[in-house]
């Protein structure tokens, strides 16, 4: 499927918080963000995938008019510039930082007071949500006195602080252990189902799968993909099963004379056998039971990383399929969580 | 605004409340302090009572009265008055701080001339045999001192050469004499004898030439007069402080409040970039506003240091009656200066800091902001030996450098016209307008820039096209 394919869905009747239109941007001789269109809901949860270099960051920028574009439209929160919505919008950047020397209350007051957070409960607030995550000890630490798991845990209730209506994270579990991205992830989901927009860039599918609706892929500073997670696997079924045999020593190439089942590939310690057109998944698992018993038979799903590859190598050999699959896979290794 | 306001506060905070800040700021004016207010109460008590002997070995029999003359308490005290009344007529008027003037006690007057001079020796001449053993007659100077012979100790033994007042046969040159003290001696003591011994020996010396000591000393001597300076506005006594060391000071006071807080500007733009705070803050503020708190807060940095610097100048001033020598509308002029200076410096450090990655980087772009702040060190004394030369006149009209050279030339005994100043406040505007509108363009593109450190060419480009 090429860009030009791609046609986004608009399931959200309500007005978007992010409406991008034509959106380019370039540095030099290099095309950062080319022609990107994008709308995001209000109260939807989007996530921005693609590998790194993509340009998702400065898509984000320019969301945030950080970076001001080249060419194009936008409009979030109701208005034409996000300098004037600042305050409804909290941001964690990629490449974020602290001030080192500040206390870590004191940080997180100065950055919701910036975002013109004047609630006089506002040191009250700031204790809840460092207790929230477990950092009711460190209020009055420095930041340059924090782990760097915690550093980032700070980071991001710096942009959840004053309660935003959007909210921006680029990137939000890069350099997370397990334990802390899945902290991170159900903060995310709280402050999504408080009511807040939230969109999300990162470079590992399997992170957008966990959390999103809906995902928006970038390939070279274009848009490939603008969909439901739900559609985008409908659209994507690979219609397979995955099957490994009780018995390893057991001759699997009699399953390809199944009714139903037009291919067998090996796929590692696993079979993949592909369904014909018309194919009833559950007769052909029936059939394939009968003939030898499974230690393991399920429908394939398709992931995002493989969604993404087969749309951006289309018309590219095996090693760039290898090489971006190996781009959109997390270094550090991802929770296997299925999310319902 | 408000939000401008909080980085600014930040800023400030962050700077003014560091130990680095208050023990670097603070502890140069608590030196100075101390040196202007505690030390000279320190030395009010003055050295110790010097009493004791001098003991002469005089072959010639014509030195020892004429020492004995000189050592007299009286004969001191007399000589040190006139030396404080020297002291005093050499400073400007607002600096004398005794003299029997109007509404200034006698009481005050002697307080002030024991201070500053010291008690009066007690010295008793001892005159010793003339073949007397010099290594026996220096013993005494060795020995442990007493409270039982308090004041009737050997401090001193003087020993004539025999040809110290008439020459020896076949010599052109006169003898001298030999001087042996105590240890830890008061060593103005010892300038009291020789200068006691130099009176006694050319003294005998004219005797027996027979010349007249006092008609010789009238003859050779010439009293040293003060200029006057005649300006339009009358005639006054030539005042070196007020020509030199007032403009110089203003200057220096402003030049180090400028540098202090553009240096803080430049060292925490560099520390938010490279510590990768300044996009959590651009989400929340936009550029202009962040570059403007922070000029803002630093601003106040610099107006405290100016303060600081300024307040002890004034107390110095105060303490020494002498608050009358500065203009008030001086320190006005030092407000306006140093506010056009630090905007025109500190835009551009702030524009320099955001395009850099580290302190190191920033060291080549600064060097146009360097050579502006070399500029009045370098040309200081010519524009106070003449603050109305063209040079001067055109200096005042450069933007940043103008501040400095109008700051030195309107402490000057002859301030330039009201209309150079007004103007030179004008191009200065101008100039910080111009710089801030350069760091604008360049705060914005460079803030997000990482990676190789750009040149001044590639600021200028920035800022065409930013």
């Amino acid at each position: 499927m090429s860009p030009a394919d791609v046609v986004p869905s608009s399931p959200h009747p309500v007005t978007p918080a992010i409406a991008l239109r034509g959106l380019t941007k370039t540095f030099g001789e290099t095309v950062a963000v080319r022609d990107l269109d994008l709308t995001v809901p209000t109260g939807a949860l989007y996530g921005v995938i693609g590998p790194n270099g993509a340009g998702k960051t400065t898509a984000i920028r320019m969301m945030l008019s950080i970076l001001m574009p080249d060419r194009g439209t936008l409009n979030v929160l109701g208005r034409a510039s996000a300098l004037e919505a600042k305050d409804r919008i909290g941001y964690l950047p990629e490449e974020r930082g602290l001030y080192k020397k500040m206390r870590v209350g004191a940080f997180l007051t100065y950055m919701a007071q910036l975002k013109g957070d004047d609630d006089p409960d506002l040191p009250r607030r700031v204790r809840q949500w460092l207790e929230r995550v477990g950092l009711a000890e460190v209020e009055r630490k420095r930041c340059e006195e924090l782990s760097k798991g915690m550093q980032q845990k700070v980071q991001f209730l710096a942009a959840v602080i004053h309660r935003p209506d959007l909210l921006v994270l680029d990137e939000p579990f890069s350099g997370l252990d397990p334990v802390n991205q899945r902290l991170i992830r159900e903060l995310v989901r709280d402050e999504h189902r408080r009511g807040a927009t939230v969109l999300f860039s990162t470079h590992v599918m399997v992170h957008a799968e966990q959390l999103c609706d809906h995902v928006v892929m970038i390939h070279r500073g274009a848009k490939v993909l603008d969909d439901e997670i739900a559609n985008i696997r409908a659209r994507f079924d690979p219609r397979s099963l995955l099957f490994e045999p009780f018995n390893p020593g057991a001759d699997v190439q009699v399953l390809a004379a199944l009714p139903g089942v037009s291919r067998l590939n090996r796929d590692g310690g696993s079979w993949e056998l592909m369904l014909s057109p018309g194919a009833d998944p559950a007769a052909v698992i029936g059939a394939v039971a009968a003939r030898l018993t499974p230690a393991r038979i399920e429908v394939r799903r398709p992931t995002l990383e493989d969604v993404f590859v087969n749309i951006v190598t289309a018309d590219a050999g095996d090693s760039e399929a290898a090489a971006l699959r190996a781009a959109v896979r997390d270094p550090a290794g991802v929770e296997s969580e299925v999310r319902s | 605004m408000k939000k401008m306001l909080l980085i600014a506060k930040r800023e400030f905070l962050a700077t003014a409340g560091t130990r680095a800040f208050i023990i670097g700021t603070l502890a140069t004016p608590v030196m100075m302090g101390v040196l202007i207010f505690v030390m000279p109460r320190m030395l009010q008590k003055g050295p110790p009572k010097v009493e004791g002997q001098v003991a002469m070995i005089d072959p010639t029999g014509q030195v020892t009265s004429g020492l004995q003359a000189y050592l007299r308490p009286e004969e001191i005290a007399k000589r040190r008055q006139g030396d404080f009344r020297k002291m005093q007529e050499a400073m400007p008027p607002a600096l004398r701080t005794t003299g029997g003037g109007a509404g200034v006690p006698q009481a005050a007057v002697d307080q002030a001339f024991r201070t500053a001079l010291g008690e009066v020796p007690r010295l008793q001449i001892v005159s010793l045999d003339p073949g007397a053993d010099v290594e026996a007659a220096k013993r005494p100077l060795a020995a442990v001192p007493s409270k039982d012979l308090a004041g009737t100790e050997r401090l001193v033994l003087v020993v004539v050469h025999p040809d110290a007042v008439v020459r020896a046969a076949g010599k052109d040159q006169f003898g001298s004499y030999d001087l042996f003290v105590r240890g830890k001696l008061d060593d103005r003591v010892v300038t009291e004898i020789n200068d006691g011994m130099h009176d006694a020996v050319v003294g005998a010396r004219m005797r027996l030439s027979g010349l007249d000591p006092k008609q010789i000393d009238a003859i050779t001597q010439v009293e040293r007069v003060k200029s006057r300076t005649v300006t339009a506005s009358g005639e006054n006594d030539t005042n070196r402080f007020m020509n030199q060391i007032m403009p110089f000071a203003l200057m220096a006071l402003l030049l180090t409040s400028v540098l202090m807080s553009g240096s803080y500007l430049l060292t925490t733009m560099v520390e938010e970039k490279s510590n990768r705070v300044v996009e959590v803050l651009l989400s929340a503020v936009s550029p202009m506003e962040l570059m403007a708190g922070k000029i803002l807060g630093q601003l106040v940095v610099g107006l405290l240091v100016l303060a600081l610097y300024l307040g002890l100048g004034l107390m110095a001033l105060i303490s020494f009656a002498s608050l009358g020598m500065l203009d008030p509308l001086l320190i006005v002029y030092l407000l306006v200066f140093f506010l056009l200076a630090y905007v025109s410096v500190g835009a551009f450090m702030a524009a320099i800091g955001s395009a850099v990655n580290e302190m190191r980087e920033a060291q080549g772009l600064m060097m146009p902001v360097m050579i502006v702040l070399m500029v009045p060190w370098l040309m200081w004394m010519p524009i106070s030996r003449d603050p109305n030369s063209l040079f001067a006149i055109v200096l005042s009209f450069v933007p940043a450098l103008g501040s400095f050279v109008m700051m030195l030339r309107l402490a000057s005994p002859t301030p330039p016209a009201l209309w150079q100043t007004l103007l030179a406040v004008v191009v200065g505007a101008g100039g910080a307008y111009a710089s801030m509108w350069f760091a604008a363009k360049v705060f914005r593109i460079g803030l997000l820039m990482y990676g190789k450190p750009p040149s001044f060419a590639t600021l200028v480009r920035w800022a065409r096209t930013g």
